[in-house]
């Protein structure tokens, strides 16, 4: 009930674009977005929703308020209020942080602030953003993402021009603490067989990312490294889970030309880990390697279709379909207005390793259809 | 050959007349900005939000209109975008807390009116717009 109170509210308050309101005076603006999702697969439940019987459950609103006291100082949070499947249904803080640009070459922001690897981490929860209805899944698995978006600590960030022969350089530097809250994701499977954490996970985290926009027009190839150090959590039932330092590598480019736009991402996490339970030691380490490849185009000014295949392997799991996922996806969206889109996106995977959790699942079977349908407003 | 020569005549005079129409729309700044001009590739970073200064290091926000020709006129023409791609990359800057959202005005007039008494703001219009007050800036 309470999720659909704030679903609803949400929406109807990004139904009023007269409320996106600058306040001149003092440089504070609100903006918010909400959107509403449907769910239907085939074979397997996804995202820990009832999928196959068509599901509902995947809300989400956003509200912003940023101010700018000075031209180059920013403040901000960002509050959402998010539910998939049976995760979420709380609101969080996304982001708060202070943002002091001293010119293009060079600005820094610190707070809670979104962490800038791969092509897509800093947009990934952002829907009006981009067409998709689902990024890709391989590298940004919804379900996981919350370890990713953001962390306490800062930015530091600016692009070099170089000589118009050679384009220029945007680079990213960031260290600080990430936080995986209690009931994130990643402990599902834990929590479903009662031996969820007893306190959030939290590590140091550090990297870097370049993006060399290059002198052809509409072209940028990049490099992102995010490490972190040793990380452990308490479970119920004096169990514990540990994992040793990891790192998360990602290539990446991006082409826009007119309508079009393709772009390509390979990515690879390391991630060495033990779990403890009644004493026994058992190993949770994984070593995805994924890549996706996309295009898009944008057929009128209101219509953007576009697909992408995208395929991750865990080389820590044996042979068989929960050692892979293959996503091959079609997908088009609408934009009725500048406030407004709807989206509509069919999903053919092959393989159990992403999504398919098996405390939602009583027998997963290795392909499986996913038919999104979203409506979204933002003012 | 009669209505191939026609055909040429109108596609050719579409042509001229759509140069014309482009070369309508100018780039306003406030007089306070040092630069007399301003590169394509600058002013296309500054209204997607890549960049926040032109060449010299002046400061720059910019202002965009709300709709209409001249909006689509100097998307089409400068910065390579139409009007739904360029807000969802703004979108994407507000919400990701790398930005605010550039002021977006209703008319021409108020347009002018805001980058007169605004520093370091940056704008365009219609050159048959009144544009006393500002400074306008060639585009190289």
């Amino acid at each position: 009930m309470k999720r659909l109170l704030v679903g609803a509210m949400a929406l109807a308050l990004g139904t009023l674009p007269g409320t996106a309101q600058s306040l001149d005076d003092l440089n504070i603006q609100i903006h918010g977005y909400a959107i509403q999702g449907f769910l239907y697969t085939t074979q397997n439940n996804i995202f820990y929703a009832n999928s196959t019987d068509g599901s509902p459950e995947w809300t989400e609103a956003v509200l912003n308020l940023t101010a700018q006291p000075a031209p180059k100082l920013r403040v901000g949070v960002q509050a959402r209020y998010s539910l998939l499947g049976n995760t979420g249904n709380a609101i969080v803080l996304d982001w708060a942080a202070a943002d002091y640009k001293v010119n293009d070459r060079f600005g820094v922001r610190f707070g809670k602030v979104k962490t800038p690897w791969g092509l897509f981490n800093e947009t990934q929860d952002i829907d009006p953003s981009y067409m998709w209805a689902l990024l890709p899944q391989s590298i940004y698995d919804i379900t996981t993402r919350n370890a990713d978006l953001a962390h306490f600590g800062g930015v530091a960030y600016g692009t070099v021009k170089l000589s118009p022969a050679i384009g220029k350089v945007e680079y990213r530097g960031w260290g600080g603490e990430a936080v995986i809250p209690t009931n994130d994701g990643q402990f599902a499977d834990l929590i479903a067989a009662g031996n969820g954490p007893l306190n959030p996970m939290t590590y140091v985290i550090y990297g870097g990312a370049l993006h060399w926009i290059t002198p052809i027009t509409g072209l940028m190839i990049g490099a992102s490294d995010s490490k972190a150090n040793k990380a452990s959590v308490a479970l119920t039932g004096s169990a514990s889970e540990s994992f040793a330092p990891w790192n998360n590598l990602s290539y990446f480019g991006k082409y826009e030309k007119n309508k079009l736009m393709v772009a390509a991402e390979w990515n690879r996490q390391v991630s060495p880990g033990t779990l403890v339970l009644n004493g026994q030691s058992s190993s949770v380490s994984s070593d995805p390697r994924a890549w996706y490849a996309m295009a898009t185009y944008k057929v009128t000014d209101k219509l953007t279709a576009g697909t992408y295949d995208s395929q991750v392997i865990d080389h820590q799991v044996s042979f068989g379909p929960d050692r892979y996922s293959k996503d091959w996806t079609i997908s088009g969206r609408y934009d009725l207005s500048q406030y407004i889109y709807l989206k509509a996106e069919q999903h053919f995977i092959q393989g159990t390793a992403l999504s398919f959790e098996d405390a939602n699942n009583t027998v997963l079977l290795p392909t499986s259809r996913l038919t999104v349908l979203k409506v979204g407003v933002s003012f | 050959m009669k209505k191939l020569i026609y055909a040429f005549l109108i596609v050719a005079t579409i042509a001229i007349f759509g140069q014309r129409a482009q070369a309508q729309v100018i780039v306003i700044a406030n007089p306070g900005v040092k630069s007399a001009d301003v590169s394509k590739s600058d002013l296309r970073d500054v209204f997607t939000g890549v960049a926040t200064s032109l060449k010299d290091g002046s400061h720059v926000t910019p202002v965009l209109l709300k709709s209409g020709a001249t909006h689509d006129e100097f998307l089409r023409t400068y910065v390579g975008k139409n009007d739904t791609t360029l807000r969802a990359g703004w979108r994407s800057l507000v919400f990701s807390g790398q930005a605010s959202m550039p002021k977006s005005l209703d008319s021409e007039t108020a347009v002018v009116d805001y980058v007169a008494h605004t520093a370091g703001a940056i704008g365009y219009l219609s050159k048959a717009t009144p544009h006393e007050g500002v400074k306008v800036l060639g585009v190289r």
